[in-house]
């Protein structure tokens, strides 16, 4: 125990030297600061086993602090704007930087709301908001990133008042006074934002570069009229999507709407029945909820969410964001253009064109489907039953159907033949490299063959046989040179297999000449 | 047809001018003793020969279109593999034939130093022929980097690495090989300098002195060689070393057209792959060439400090120890020096042989799939490897019993038990080794037959 | 008896150095034939059509009036006649294989090693060549650009 107590006595007198040497180097500009009675309580407060609330991370971070930063703290627990050991040691266990932390102490709003011992649950800002019962948005740590806090707007910002005053105060006449109606009719929180997002010359000071029409596409969207027309108050405003405390730029991957993220934060409400409940598409039927679960295995979903590729289109590429609306059937099509632009051109010359309008079909949906949109494959030209193209053709196509399936098999075999081409290409090409034959003109082949392909393949949106052929046309001419390079490099070897066989042989005579040569010799030498 | 009679023609000609006369006499009545012991032994220094013949051919023909050079290196080389007529063959060609005759050379070596050709009077030509193999090293070492490809590139940083290590002047030594802090476009000049033009002069200086020496003394008769008759060296033999090399051709044109990139050893191919870039990260699988592995793997089997140095310092200490001892065998050897039989020191070549067999083995991961990534592996790389070499021991051991009426295993048997211990119980190389060597010094010592060279060994 | 077996051991003995000849000239051939394959330089590579003038060539055409451009490995000289015409020849002198050069104050070709003289059309007019400059066709597009036909016109 006594050598217990006596390292306790070095380490409290090691840190004893440390500070003062801390406070030595601040005092050259400042005066030295003694912290006062009530503080260096908090700072030594034990919890009721007897351990330091405040922890050694969290004291030493506190002596390196300048000294008008620590009179802060000073001040705010003499205020008793602090007023618990734990408030304090969630304070110092943020480390904000210097600037940050005045801004904080000055906030009398911030310091009393995260004060346990003046707030209940719903309005205690802290550090782990499950642990005090709090709503996940009363998260002290998200609010100081929030990027309003971080452009100096704070608190009173939206929820009016003074922060160096006392905590009464008025709401801004747009707030409804009562939390209940705050809540279950959100209806305010739109044009609640747009006064100062939907002023451009506000907006200019702190983003010139942020559009300001948000709230204008908001009131033209779905999402917008339900909730302003009545119909629905669960229908998504702007903290629906962005989040209430800790809202990011839409740029920053922490954000809620990062383009990575925004299939999950859709996904949210609409892969939730309970939430979609009530909610009827354009023909009276209930609004699906697997979109999200579709979107994660389509080829954009996979591309965005799987590779990270950040140009895949998520939700809001189609729907787009504050005017957001399901594409109508005639215009799915036109979105997928803005990107699939060469196969829409296609398409719009094929004679597909006509008979999907009237028939009122969507156009890329119909074959490539669309939230669960796959990545395409050659078998989706095959003409067996329960195929792609056999089963549309059949029902509707009439007695052209024969004919277009011959072309459709045409399409595919042509298309197949290639693809299996540069393959197997590429195998011949290895067994012919090992036996250290030159394939360079084989592999620049086979560059041209891959670009034909893919071309071919593009190519079938036209869905003309005539235009198809022209296009596969220098693939189909490829295959054959290569195949003729490939026989040229088999010619090679087997005349250099050839050329090593006479040598061999005509090395094997005179090998074989010598040696009689020499045993006549000697037994010539023998003899005499 | 008498020698001495004036001639007229060409040789008349020049007989006069330059008697040749004496020499045609000299060789004439030169010979080379057969009959003790397989007279095979005797044709390898002539392989070599042919193999190094070859080398400065096609390396003479290589030169004609390859161009040193950043941009330029490894683009020749491939320009040669793939476009020129031919190129493909006299590139497989130079290949096989630098590994045929660093081969052919270290059975040479081997069979000199177990038959001790090395006693006097021929110390000269042991000591020019380990100069060239030293040279033959080089040669493999150099050329290896000038097709500037990713593997000769990892290979060449690993392998002038090691020249830090040497006391003193190793900085120094390093930037004067890499021709700057790391291996660049300079090495490569500074290798294809020594390839083409150091290297080989220093090589015709080494061997004209070996070949001079030979002619000279003719071929080391067999240690009890009183007995051997003797075969002419012209026609008889010379001719015989013509078939062999006529033999080594065919078979050398039959390695490049139908493996023109190697027998896919480790150490032993040399598919071009893609060209070097100093900046991509190194990746697991490279080697040195066969020859050098051994060196590779005693390096791995350091730790990073020993004694106080570096554990690469170590090594090479140790291996330049080995190596110098090796060069001075003719000198240490008394007993062969009187003309007696030494089993102590053909103990000591065979020794050599397991040591050599193990360390390359087990540099060559065999036993395992693809190269071992953690200890469990590596051990069974040093199980298997160790298995082989024990079992190539006792085949050896039993014919040196059983034909050769050897009596005298002391050394052979500390080599055997070191890999044995190493490879199978899985203790560690370096202490065994250092235990191994202790006990058998001891041995050797209290024995009383370090200092008598085991001259009271049965004599066979 | 002793003689006929020594007829026939000399015809076998003839028999085997003419084979050990046939075998050494044969070994030879297959060594020397790949070997002077390999030495054998490949047809330099190239476009085989007209070949188009670089900006930098015919600027030096335009400034000098005459310029030496390298078509499938060989060398042209391309000129500007008196008549403004831009004409080619092969510029390799048909005497040493100097390149030759235009004089334009001259309207002559002129190979500076042995002062070999040549009219416009390639035609020798004094000094050692032996043969007349093979001719080659130049055009002048409207744009200024100069094209050469690798064909002798």
């Amino acid at each position: 125990m006594r050598t217990r107590q006596l390292l306790m006595a070095i380490l409290a007198a090691s840190i004893l030297i440390s500070s003062s040497w801390s406070q030595a180097e601040t005092t050259d500009s400042e005066q030295p600061f003694t912290a006062p009675e009530g503080l260096q309580k908090l700072l030594s407060s034990v919890d009721d086993k007897g351990a330091a609330v405040i922890g050694e991370e969290g004291k030493a971070y506190f002596e390196g602090l300048p000294s008008h930063a620590k009179r802060l703290f000073g001040e705010a627990v003499a205020n008793e704007y602090i007023g618990a050991a734990t408030q304090l040691r969630d304070l110092l266990s943020l480390e904000l930087n210097t600037s940050k932390l005045e801004a904080v102490l000055t906030n009398n709003c911030l310091l009393c709301h995260s004060n346990p011992a003046y707030q209940d649950s719903p309005t205690l800002f802290s550090l782990d908001p499950a642990a005090v019962k709090s709503p996940p948005y009363m998260d002290l740590k998200l609010l100081l990133n929030d990027v309003h806090m971080r452009h100096k707007l704070a608190c009173a910002g939206c929820h009016g008042g003074d922060p160096t005053g006392n905590m009464a105060h008025e709401h801004p006449a747009e707030w409804p006074a009562d939390h209940d109606e705050r809540v279950a009719d959100p209806k305010w929180v739109p044009q609640f934002c747009g006064r100062c997002h939907s002023d451009t010359k506000l907006m200019g000071q702190f983003n010139p570069s942020l559009p300001t029409d948000q709230l204008d596409k908001y009131k033209s969207s779905h999402h917008g009229r339900a909730l302003l027309e009545g119909r629905n108050p669960r229908a998504a405003q702007c903290v629906s999507c962005h989040g209430v405390h800790g809202i990011q730029a839409a740029n920053s991957p922490a954000s809620s709407v990062y383009s990575k993220r925004i299939p999950a934060t859709c996904g949210k409400c609409h892969g939730d029945p309970k939430v979609m409940a009530g909610v009827k598409v354009r023909d009276g039927s209930p609004i699906p909820t697997d979109q999200y679960e579709q979107y994660k295995t389509s080829v954009h979903g996979k591309a965005l969410l799987e590779r990270g590729d950040v140009g895949a289109p998520a939700c809001n590429d189609c729907h787009g964001n504050h005017a957001a609306a399901p594409a109508e059937v005639s215009s799915v099509a036109q979105i997928c253009r803005t990107c699939h632009a060469r196969n829409g051109a296609l398409f719009d010359g094929s004679r597909h064109k006509e008979s999907f309008e009237e028939n009122g079909w969507p156009e890329c949906e119909r074959c490539h489907g669309n939230h669960a949109i796959s990545k395409t494959s050659d078998a989706m030209l095959e003409t067996s039953k329960g195929s792609l193209c056999a089963d549309c053709h059949d029902k509707y196509a009439g007695e052209k159907a024969a004919t277009c399936k011959a072309t459709a098999a045409h399409f595919h075999d042509t298309i197949v033949g290639m693809a299996e081409a540069t393959v197997d290409f590429k195998e011949i090409t290895l067994d012919l490299a090992e036996r250290g034959l030159d394939i360079e003109p084989i592999d620049d082949e086979r560059r041209n063959l891959d670009d034909a392909l893919k071309q071919s393949r593009s190519q079938i949106h036209s869905f003309d046989r005539s235009d198809f052929d022209e296009v596969a046309k220098p693939g189909i001419e490829t295959m054959d040179k290569m195949e003729s390079l490939v026989e040229a490099a088999e010619q090679d070897y087997g005349q250099r297999r050839n050329g090593l066989l006479v040598a061999a042989g005509i090395l094997a005579l005179l090998s074989l000449t010598l040696w009689l040569k020499i045993r006549a010799m000697e037994r010539d030498q023998r003899k005499s | 047809m008498s020698a001495t009679a004036p001639r007229s023609g060409l040789f008349g000609w020049l007989d006069e001018r330059y008697g040749i006369s004496p020499l045609i006499e000299f060789l004439r009545h030169k010979e080379v003793p057969i009959g003790a012991h397989p007279m095979v032994w005797y044709y390898l220094g002539g392989m070599t020969l042919f193999f190094f013949v070859v080398q400065i051919i096609t390396g003479v023909l290589l030169l004609m279109y390859y161009q040193p050079g950043e941009a330029t290196s490894y683009e020749s080389i491939r320009y040669i593999a793939t476009k020129v007529p031919f190129g493909w063959l006299i590139r497989a060609i130079h290949c096989w034939s630098a590994h045929l005759m660093i081969m052919s050379l270290v059975v040479h070596m081997f069979s000199t130093m177990l038959l001790k050709a090395y006693r006097p009077p021929r110390e000269l030509t042991w000591l020019t022929g380990f100069g060239l193999f030293g040279i033959a090293l080089g040669f493999g070492f150099s050329g290896y980097l000038l097709p500037w490809n990713e593997l000769s590139y990892f290979a060449t940083a690993v392998g002038t690495d090691s020249v830090k290590s040497v006391p003193v002047i190793g900085h120094w030594l390093l930037l004067v090989m890499r021709g700057g802090e790391d291996v660049s476009i300079n090495t490569l000049y500074r290798f294809f300098a020594g390839h083409v033009v150091i290297l080989p002069l220093i090589c015709a200086g080494l061997i004209s002195v070996h070949l001079l020496v030979i002619q000279r003394q003719g071929m080391a008769p067999p240690i009890h060689g009183e007995t051997a008759r003797g075969m002419p060296f012209f026609p008889n033999f010379a001719l015989r070393d013509l078939l062999l090399w006529l033999v080594c051709l065919t078979t050398l044109a039959m390695l490049a057209v139908l493996l023109p990139y190697g027998p896919g050893l480790p150490g032993m191919e040399w598919e071009l792959g893609s060209k070097a870039n100093p900046l991509a990260p190194a990746y697991p699988g490279i080697k040195p060439e066969w020859y050098f592995l051994w060196i590779y793997q005693l390096l791995k089997e350091f730790p990073a400090h020993l004694l106080g140095m570096e554990g690469p310092e170590v090594c090479l200490l140790v291996v330049s120890l080995l190596m110098g001892v090796w060069a001075v065998i003719p000198w240490l050897d008394r007993t062969a020096q009187r003309g007696r039989h030494s089993p102590g020191f053909t103990d000591l070549g065979f020794a050599v042989i397991y040591f050599l067999t193990f360390l390359t083995l087990k540099a060559a991961d065999l036993g395992v799939a693809e190269t071992p990534t953690n200890d469990a592996e590596t051990a069974v790389v040093a199980t298997f490897c160790a298995y082989i070499t024990l079992g190539v021991a006792v085949v050896a051991t039993l014919t040196r019993v059983l034909v050769y009426h050897h009596r005298w295993f002391v050394l052979s048997a500390a080599a055997l038990a070191h890999i044995a211990l190493h490879g199978l119980l899985g203790w560690s190389y370096l202490t065994v080794g250092a235990v191994v060597a202790v006990v058998t010094a001891v041995v050797l010592v209290a024995s009383g037959q370090l200092r008598t060279g085991a001259e009271a060994g049965v004599e066979s | 008896m002793e003689s006929s077996t020594d007829a026939a051991k000399h015809t076998r003995r003839s028999f085997l150095d003419l084979v050990l000849g046939i075998g050494a000239t044969g070994w030879l051939a297959s060594v020397l034939y790949p070997v002077i394959r390999y030495l054998t330089p490949l047809p330099s590579a190239g476009p085989s059509g007209p070949v188009k003038l670089s900006a930098d060539q015919v600027k030096t055409l335009d400034k000098e009036r005459f310029v030496i451009v390298p078509v499938q490995g060989k060398r042209i000289l391309v000129f500007q006649d008196p008549a403004q015409n831009v004409r080619a020849l092969d510029a390799r002198c048909t005497h040493e294989g100097c390149t030759v050069q235009f004089v334009p104050g001259e309207s002559v070709i002129w190979c500076a090693c042995h002062n070999g003289r040549f009219d416009l059309d390639g035609r020798v007019l004094s000094g050692p060549p032996p043969r007349p400059l093979s001719q080659y066709l130049a055009r002048q597009d409207a744009e200024g650009g100069v094209t050469v036909t690798p064909q002798t016109a």
